[in-house]
């Protein structure tokens, strides 16, 4: 059985036992960018305060094909892929900008499209002094460029490459629309963008980030400092597909001897250890819930979470089969006094490409691509919380979304019977 | 405005040339720069907070996000304090791949000197070397530094590191 067939396999019956290959097959690679990102799926664009103004445009990304998402002049919001409808140049260079005074101009021959993409102008379209040019029956109107459809939810922009995808609102469903209701119901500011390009299968972060059993022992500083300890009081939510999910933690019912017992053997937990400089973690709650942590996704490859008092999305761009780009959002509330703002700074100490607690899910994607390099024949062990039915827990000390996360990439990866 | 948005608004030109700066505090200067790298470089960690004063501030931030008058950094530690809460974690705690790392200090450009506040602007390459020996590069960028001399020593008022590797290979867990 070659690696490719190991993939193609998929995670088994009840998704407890995932193959290595599936982190290192170029095929599967090529595959989940056709079925899975330009499939029936969501994909997450960015925020609609990033471009507030007519010809805004930023770039996004649909699995590792480059859009451009655009606010039109009447206010939609229009994405298109960033590829000349001539001879495929990138069209746009820039991460973020306007295109409302020069419309979209390729860089090669100086084809314009507008913000929905459609074609403008053609230089030399009718030849030169009566010579060459176009054919006669060369019809603008049938080379605009390629468009997602595109929806938003809360400020949220996805877009979609199939068409007959059902609304990005029943997508979502009711029981992950509420978490994006309690963090996107007030207005929301950008305070800044974070990059890592980690060494990994872009699996290995969604993994990771459906993943409580990990979180409270790859993180002493979870652990330690009260953001998330496995006492705690934790729910793993799913959607009806099993492909999103919420891990909610929140500090309740927690019993310090219970914590002492569970960490006799792990140095992760340290009650002794204290900080020099704790004044990062001076930050008024946002919410009277008391949750500490909050980590959502969206099925493909879009996290949203809350960690103290930190929100952001993460987007998981693959970036071929054994590396991915996290791109990270970080956000404040436009309601943020100058206190509430400062605290938002010195919490990114814990998250982002240095943070206390995110660098270490970097360096956990590596260590599972190293270790499983090679090793196609071999598959994870998944069962923590159980290896029977995929449903919603509540407990922390559980992977039933990883596999619920395996279950979804299946059914859309499967080769048809 | 703060010291994340002052660090990224130096102003350009001004010339290196006061004749109250002397060669002895010229040199002092990249003397200083450098025994931070080889600190750094020779694995003394424990060392590395002693370049600052106790309210110093060490602080990377994405040239992306200083480009666009963006606020979050990637690390803050705005205390003498924090920076050595930093060491004991990177020591003791937090689990990342170990590297040996390689400063390359450059372009040492004194901007001038403000009630005793020097404004140094250097260049950095960051090679981080795997413990099979492979080198990567793994950050480049500026540093825009306000150093002091205190009890006859030079210290960090603040370091500001701007990354031009805003994509960070990996994660950042050591520091630049």
């Amino acid at each position: 059985m070659t690696e490719a067939d190991r993939a193609a396999a998929g995670p088994g019956e009840n998704f407890a036992r995932v193959p290595f290959a599936l982190f290192s097959d170029p095929a599967t690679f090529a595959r989940e960018r056709d079925v899975l990102f330009r499939g029936p799926t969501w994909n997450y664009l960015g925020l609609e305060v990033e471009i507030p103004k007519p010809g805004d445009y930023l770039l996004g990304y649909v699995g590792d094909v480059q859009v451009v998402v655009n606010r039109t002049p009447a206010g939609g919001i229009a994405a298109f892929e960033n590829s000349c409808a001539h001879r495929g140049a990138q069209l746009v260079r820039r991460t973020r900008g306007n295109a409302a005074q020069h419309a979209h101009t390729c860089p090669y021959h100086q084809w314009r499209f507008d913000t929905a993409g459609a074609l403008l102008s053609v230089p030399q379209e009718h030849g030169v002094k009566g010579k060459g040019g176009m054919p006669a029956d060369f019809d603008k109107r049938r080379h605009s460029l390629r468009t997602l459809r595109v929806e938003t939810y809360k400020g949220l922009i996805f877009g979609t490459c199939a068409p007959e995808m059902p609304s990005l609102y029943d997508y979502l469903g009711p029981k992950i629309r509420p978490e994006i209701d309690r963090i996107f119901d007030r207005p929301i500011v950008v305070l800044g963008y974070w990059r890592q390009a980690v060494p990994a299968n872009w699996k290995l972060y969604l993994e990771n980030v459906k993943d409580p059993y990990h979180a409270s022992l790859l993180h002493l500083y979870h652990t330690t400092f009260g953001i998330y300890r496995a006492t705690m009081a934790g729910r793993v939510l799913m959607d009806d597909t099993c492909g999103h999910s919420v891990l909610r933690t929140a500090d309740i019912g927690e019993n310090p001897t219970e914590m002492k017992a569970l960490y006799k053997d792990i140095d992760k937990y340290r009650p002794g250890y204290k900080l020099k400089d704790p004044s990062l973690f001076e930050t008024k709650p946002d919410y009277d819930d008391r949750v500490t942590n909050m980590i959502m996704t969206v099925f493909p490859n879009l996290m949203l979470g809350q960690v103290a008092s930190t929100f952001q999305t993460r987007h998981v761009r693959p970036k071929g089969v054994d590396g991915f780009e996290l791109y990270w959002t970080y956000l404040g509330f436009a309601s943020d006094d100058a206190a509430a703002r400062e605290g938002r700074l010195r919490q990114a100490n814990f998250v982002g490409p240095a943070g206390y607690i995110s660098l270490e899910d970097g360096e956990a994607g590596r260590l599972v691509q190293r270790g499983t390099h090679g090793l196609g024949d071999r598959a994870s062990v998944v069962e923590m919380g159980g290896d029977g039915a995929i449903a919603d827990q509540d407990t922390l000390a559980t992977e039933v979304a990883v596999r619920g996360f395996w279950k979804r990439y299946h059914e859309l990866m499967r080769p048809a019977p | 405005m703060n010291d994340r948005a002052k660090a990224a608004t130096l102003p350009a030109g001004s010339l290196d040339a006061d004749p109250a700066l002397g060669a002895d505090m010229r040199a002092a200067i990249e003397r200083f720069l450098i025994e931070y790298a080889r600190c750094l470089d020779e694995d003394r960690l424990e060392a590395w907070p002693n370049f600052f004063l106790d309210d110093g501030c060490y602080q990377v931030l994405s040239r992306e996000n200083v480009e666009h008058g963006l606020p979050a950094p990637i690390i803050y530690h705005y205390s003498r304090g924090m920076i050595e809460d930093r060491v004991t974690s990177l020591r003791d705690a937090l689990t990342y791949e170990p590297v040996y790392t390689r400063h390359m200090v450059s372009n040492v450009y004194i901007v001038g000197v403000e009630a005793g506040v020097y404004r140094v602007i250097s260049n950095y390459a960051l090679y981080q070397t795997t413990i099979e020996g492979r080198t990567d590069l793994y950050s480049v960028g500026r540093c825009e530094d306000a150093i002091v001399v205190r009890d006859g020593r030079l210290k960090f008022k603040t370091r500001t590191v701007i990354a031009d590797t805003f994509a960070v290979k990996n994660n950042m867990a050591l520091p630049i």
